[in-house]
């Protein structure tokens, strides 16, 4: 008896698939994810509620949300944009440290009241974003140099920098690792003085405004149709007079600005000064929220928020059960790995043939 | 003065030079055969946290080792699985690698142990008349048996790859996986082999880092190796000499920056070119430089490949295969 086993491209994704991929992952990662709990003899059921209800509890932690969706979404726009043109930007972030680190520099060198050093400060570090994603852009449009290790390699870069920058150019108080509070001038103020709002700073809107720019760059103008084709077919977009150079500089270049601004918000808002913690992996994050969040914006908020729930659930777990919050890295691993699982099942169709050896009539 | 100091920093570059090497090898198995994995970090965070816990459990130094590479070659079946079998992103099967590799030994690690344990490590050995080469040789030929194997494994690999049927085999299914196929090679399994074998070599990177470098666990104690080792393979443009070169340079640079390179250029303090080497030889500064490397490598080698279509990743890097008419 012989199984063969053969793949086939779907034609079309059936729709039911396109919802219950994203059901059926997260609630694969979350039965797998309950083995390490029950091995550090907790309850996963416990755990789990903790995780996804104790968020949406409290003020503060609704308000957390809020704060933490904002970088996570910026950088998730800041990989899904390029990838729309079939370009991998990982270095969401290396952006998102320089855009701090832009930020910080405007913010504790020049000196100026708060309508002019505020924009000064979340334009350097959008700029400085900008320029971490218009590089390899450049070296790949230019020189063929693979987007996907340059903006790596960058991402690295950028995290020795800002300890540099911490540490040698602008210490803060006895070798810490961040530098001084920034000026109240240069700080995005809380949202209001009480309520959920007075627990989140003015960064999170840098998402609205970044999902609807989006949103219309690639759903509404012809750079953003190109765009699409080209992430589709280089050759077909070439073929017919698309610039190959345009669109590969100009997507990563916005992309490093989004995850820049990311930057701004968890400096001059988040943090209040530029620290070496400044991001706990968001630009990682970022690539499964693109992900995820593939078919459009709206889908990337989704995501987003969806991961914020879970890192500051995952710090509540943390809090209340003395698991250590690198819990939150394995349930986003886990969702991650059934996620690429389920692309599978959304692309390919598996046939599988039995037949039975019959024996040669001489 | 500046001999010993040279001499001990030699020393220091070869035992940080190794983890790379080894992964960096591993990695070049990975990649001749066609698949990226950017897991490596992620194995060699499972590997350095396994060999301790083996190490511990069994008092033998080596089946902890051993332990470590089993362990890099079952995590990294995860990566062969899903971009060789399931024709994933390697690039998104990869980072997933490495998030799933050092969230799940953090949470293991810190779970398993009451903070950081402390364990034997590899003692060195020197080797006979070589050692006895006045200050270099003390530093070079006194290591452990772990970084003498890197060092054997890099002509091995080389042979491997160049001259046996298996390794030609997997650099084929790397350049033309649909003319391999046609020939009769399954690049399914030559794939899964390389990856393998590039798991083995970063798990057993990650014991190097806990049983030689650290002697003890702690959480994210691979630092970014793996990344290191990632560029490397890129640094070295895919071929194993340059992989022993270049590991041995970013070894140098990673102990330049644990000796503190910085406090011996004091005595150029009163120069006018001090600022700039302040600069260049500050610990975070130099962090970068492995990476900076890696970037420049890679330009370099696309204007060239511009001008005289020389070319040297594997053709099929990247692509996952999927038999025409399947």
């Amino acid at each position: 008896m012989n199984v063969e086993t053969s793949l086939e491209y779907r034609n079309e994704t059936p729709r039911w698939l396109g919802w219950a991929v994203p059901v059926l992952t997260v609630l694969a990662a979350l039965t797998v994810g309950a083995l390490p709990i029950l091995l550090a003899q907790t309850d996963p059921i416990t755990v789990y509620l903790t995780m996804f209800l104790d968020p949406l509890t409290s003020d503060y932690r609704t308000g957390q949300i809020l704060t933490r969706a904002t970088p996570l979404i910026l950088a998730g726009l800041a990989v899904y944009l390029p990838l729309k043109a079939g370009l991998w930007n990982v270095g969401a972030e290396g952006q998102i440290y320089v855009g701090g680190i832009g930020a910080a520099v405007v913010a504790l060198t020049v000196d100026a009241g708060i309508v002019v050093l505020l924009p000064l400060t979340l334009l350097a570090g959008a700029l400085l974003g900008a320029l971490w994603g218009f590089v390899p852009g450049y070296l790949l449009a230019r020189w063929n140099a693979n987007e996907i290790v340059t903006t790596l390699m960058l991402v690295f870069v950028a995290q020795n920098l800002n300890s540099y920058m911490i540490r040698s150019v602008l210490p803060g108080p006895s070798n810490y690792p961040y530098t001084e509070t920034f000026p109240d001038t240069a700080v995005l103020p809380p949202l209001a003085e009480s309520g959920i709002l007075s627990h989140v700073h003015a960064g999170v809107l840098f998402v609205p405004i970044a999902a609807a720019a989006v949103y219309v760059i690639m759903d509404r103008t012809a750079f953003g149709f190109e765009t699409t084709v080209f992430g589709s077919s280089q050759a077909a977009a070439e073929q017919s007079g698309m610039s190959r150079f345009k669109i590969i500089v100009v997507t990563m270049t916005i992309g490093g600005l989004l995850a820049g601004a990311a930057g701004v918000s968890q400096a001059a808002g988040t943090g209040g000064r530029l620290s070496e913690a400044i991001s706990p992996g968001y630009g990682f994050t970022a690539i499964i929220i693109a992900l995820l969040g593939r078919r459009g914006v709206p889908q990337v908020l989704a995501a987003g928020a969806f991961f914020a729930l879970i890192y500051v659930g995952g710090n509540a777990v943390s809090t209340s059960t003395g698991l250590s919050t690198a819990i939150i890295d394995v349930v986003q691993a886990l969702i991650f790995l059934f996620l690429i699982t389920g692309e599978f099942f959304k692309r390919f169709t598996v046939d599988v043939r039995v037949t039975r050896d019959t024996a040669e009539v001489v | 003065m500046v001999v010993e100091t040279l001499a001990s920093l030699l020393g220091l570059a070869v035992t940080m030079g190794t983890p790379l090497l080894l992964a960096g090898l591993g990695e070049l198995i990975t990649q001749r055969s066609g698949v990226v994995n950017l897991g490596i970090e992620g194995i060699m965070a499972v590997g350095a946290l396994v060999s301790v816990m083996v190490t511990l459990a069994t008092g033998s130094l080596v089946v902890g080792f051993i332990a470590a590479v089993v362990a890099g070659v079952a995590i990294s079946l995860i990566h062969g699985v899903l971009s060789i079998s399931l024709k994933s992103d390697q690039v998104i099967s990869g980072v997933m690698l490495t998030l799933l590799g050092t969230g799940s030994a953090t949470f293991v690690g810190r779970m398993y142990f009451d903070g950081s344990p402390r364990v034997d490590t590899f003692s060195n050995v020197p080797i006979p008349v070589l050692s006895d080469v006045p200050l270099v040789g003390s530093a070079i030929f006194s290591n452990t048996a772990i970084d003498y194997l890197a060092f054997a494994l890099v002509p091995a690999v080389w042979y491997f790859l160049y001259r046996s049927n298996l390794g030609l085999e997997i650099m084929s299914v790397g350049e033309d996986p649909a003319t391999a196929d046609s020939v009769g090679i399954s690049v399914s399994a030559r794939r899964y082999l390389a990856v393998l074998i590039g798991g083995a070599f970063a798990g057993a990177a990650g014991a190097h880092i806990s049983l030689t470098v650290a002697g003890f666990w702690v959480a994210a104690s691979s630092a970014g190796r793996g990344w290191i080792a990632f560029a490397l393979v890129i640094f070295a443009q895919w071929r194993p000499l340059y992989i022993l070169l270049g590991a041995y340079v970013f070894g140098f640079i990673e102990a330049m920056i644990l000796d503190g390179i910085q406090e011996y250029l004091t005595v150029f303090a009163d120069t006018a070119a001090w600022p700039v080497m302040r600069t260049l030889s500050d610990p975070n500064f130099m962090g970068m430089y492995p990476y900076l490397a890696t970037i420049v490598i890679l330009t370099v080698v696309g204007v060239r490949a511009r001008a005289e279509e020389s070319r040297t990743a594997p053709e099929a890097l990247l692509e996952p295969y999927i038999r025409e008419g399947d």
